[in-house]
């Protein structure tokens, strides 16, 4: 008897069991299917962005060929800038070389942040000689910041006189005092440097150069008398003495031809400068020595 | 050799230091080379002294001699006085200076020598248009003593000399009228300047403090080159207030220059101020007088106790420093402008209108 219910029941279950089966495998196919698919649907993904990359790649190519292009076109451009650069440089350097020279024109100056700076160069007988400062203040009253002028020059007594009133007259002014006193400072130490040999004793000066004493000989060595000589350059614009007294040292009457001498030498130191007068001293020895070896 | 003399000069040379010695005896001049060769100066001091006198016996040296050593010896140590400032004034109209050395120094002597019959005076000059004087005063009845000289520092052609400060008080309207005839002045003022510095008086008063000038020549133009003044910039300061302190910074620096500051210790000022009313009017210009007072400063380093003040905030008081316009203000004495500078500082501290 359960044979025959067991039957139906076998075969209910073994139905049951072929429909899962089939279910199941219908499930797998539709897996398979659907896996098929994504791994197609990536696989022309996958494709497409090989695609995309190659072009990119090909445009950086082309990009960075074409700059390159660009670059050497560009280079020719670039050195006429540096040839511009350098045409100014050579302008500047021209300029500043000409402001320079003003130096040699004896009155030059700047421009500062507060007014000028002016430059006084001074100058005897074509030599250059010291150079001179005067920082003004460009205010209402015009004022001297600092100088560097020697303190023996009457700088105050001339800023009184002109400096308010007319700054040119007091610039022309101070050169001139600065410029007399550069020609006789540049005329003593000539003195003192170039014919030491023909002094007999050291130079008697004062700052200002304007007092000169000394004491000398045409012949050193020799046997004639030394002559002393005193020289006073009461204008203090000037580079020639005023007052010049020549006296024969230990001598009471002096002969005829000493006398002569003494007087030419006063009129000389009168008229020539003082080094010039010696040089002259210098060759008329050199001319006695060479008679006498004749 | 009289034995005051050789106790003078043992007592010169004992304050030298050794390591100015060989200097000093060759400035001096009076011991020969082969004489000086003589000497072992590695010796215990007492010995090298005793060995120098020695010589200086055998050479016969003077009371001149020695005065010279004391001034070469003081121009080493300058230092060690206090000087004061005395200018001169010609009076109008007068000739060029034709200033003579030897006139001067006779006309010195002489006048000194009139009045006191016990002085002793010696000269010596240096490069720089000096003389050095040094005077020893003696009375009428008293020989000079050698041990308390006053020495005057003349700058001929200029109005200025330099006095070191004397315990003897009562000669120096001498000295100074010694100093006035012989250099063919009128008349002498005190200047209210004083210091241990020689080198900073001269700069204040000879105006020589500050050599650097703009010329086309030079390659850095003022604004770049570096500042003296080193001020530590927090970097929390804002923007504005670094636009201030690079204003004081520069205007502190054209008033006081890159160069180190003469070295005033003391300065004083007598002022006689007129003050103008504004709108509201006030006490001080309602006054028929002029307010009269006096400034002192001192200081061991005055000027660069003031340069400091600048990045101490009192910028506003430097500012003053250059302005002219606006000052009504009459000074009693001829300030230089340098010292008008340096006035003109502290006005604001009186009420104005």
């Amino acid at each position: 008897m359960a044979g025959i219910l067991a039957p139906g029941l076998g075969v209910l279950a073994h139905l049951e069991r072929l429909e899962t089966q089939v279910s199941r495998s219908r499930k797998q196919s539709e897996e398979l299917q659907s896996v098929q698919a994504q791994e197609g649907a990536l696989g022309t993904k996958i494709h497409k962005l090989r695609r995309l990359r190659d072009e990119l790649r090909a445009a950086v190519r082309h990009r960075r060929a074409s700059v390159k292009a660009c670059i050497a076109n560009v280079e020719p451009n670039q050195t006429v800038e540096i040839n511009e650069q350098e045409a100014l440089e050579e302008k500047l350097g021209n300029v500043k070389a000409i402001l320079q020279a003003y130096h040699f024109t004896g009155l030059s100056g700047k421009l500062t942040s507060r007014g000028v700076c002016v430059c006084i160069n001074t100058a005897f007988e074509g030599n250059l000689l010291d150079s001179y400062f005067v920082d003004l203040v460009i205010q209402k009253p015009l004022r001297i910041h600092h100088h560097s002028v020697p303190v023996f020059i009457p700088l105050e007594e001339i800023a009184a006189k002109y400096l308010q009133t007319n700054i040119q007259h007091f610039l022309f002014s101070l050169c001139e005092y600065l410029n007399a006193y550069s020609g006789r400072k540049y005329q003593a130490d000539r003195l003192q440097s170039d014919f030491a040999a023909l002094l007999t004793g050291p130079l008697q000066r004062n700052p200002l150069c304007n007092l000169l004493s000394f004491t000398y000989k045409l012949d050193p060595g020799g046997q004639s008398f030394p002559f002393c000589a005193r020289l006073l350059y009461k204008d203090l614009t000037a580079t020639l003495p005023t007052d010049v007294t020549v006296t024969c040292q230990g001598v009471e009457a002096l002969s005829t031809s000493w006398e002569e001498q003494r007087a030419s030498h006063e009129t000389l130191f009168c008229t020539k400068p003082l080094h010039q007068v010696f040089a002259s001293f210098a060759r008329k020895g050199e001319k006695l020595d060479m008679s006498l070896v004749s | 050799m009289d034995e005051t003399v050789a106790e003078f000069i043992k007592r010169t040379i004992l304050k030298i230091p050794m390591n100015e010695l060989t200097t000093i005896l060759k400035a001096w001049d009076f011991l020969s080379e082969n004489q000086l060769q003589t000497v072992n100066f590695r010796q215990r001091k007492e010995s090298v002294v005793q060995h120098l006198i020695h010589l200086c016996e055998e050479k016969r040296a003077s009371l001149s001699d020695a005065a010279l050593l004391d001034i070469i010896y003081m121009q080493f140590h300058q230092h060690q006085k206090v000087w004061d400032v005395f200018q001169m004034n010609k009076g109008p109209g007068e000739d060029v200076d034709l200033f003579d050395m030897k006139q001067f120094k006779n006309s010195f002597k002489k006048i000194l020598q009139r009045a006191l019959k016990n002085v002793t005076v010696s000269f010596r000059e240096t490069e720089e248009n000096a003389v050095w004087i040094r005077i020893a005063w003696g009375t009428q009845y008293t020989k000079p003593n050698q041990y308390k000289p006053t020495y005057v520092v003349y700058y001929s052609q200029t109005p200025y000399a330099f006095m070191s400060s004397s315990m003897l008080r009562r000669n120096t309207p001498l000295l100074g009228q010694a100093l006035t005839v012989a250099s063919k002045h009128h008349q002498i003022v005190k200047m209210d300047l004083r210091s241990r510095y020689l080198d900073s008086l001269k700069a204040i008063v000879f105006k020589q403090y500050n050599q650097t000038f703009e010329t086309h020549n030079s390659t850095t133009p003022l604004q770049e080159r570096s500042l003296g003044l080193d001020i530590n910039m927090d970097s929390r300061i804002i923007h504005e207030n670094i636009v201030e302190k690079e204003r004081v910074q520069r205007i502190t620096q054209e008033t006081f220059g890159d160069y180190p500051q003469p070295q005033l210790e003391f300065a004083q000022y007598k002022l006689e101020t007129k003050f103008k009313s504004g709108l509201n009017g006030s006490i001080l210009a309602e006054r028929e007088e002029p307010l009269r007072c006096l400034i002192k400063f001192s200081s061991p380093h005055l000027l660069e106790a003031l340069k400091s003040l600048a990045p101490a905030a009192l910028f506003c008081r430097i500012q003053k420093l250059l302005c002219y316009s606006g000052s009504h203000i009459q000074g009693t004495q001829d300030l230089s402008s340098w010292q008008k500078d340096l006035y003109l500082l502290f006005v604001p501290l009186y009420p104005r209108c």
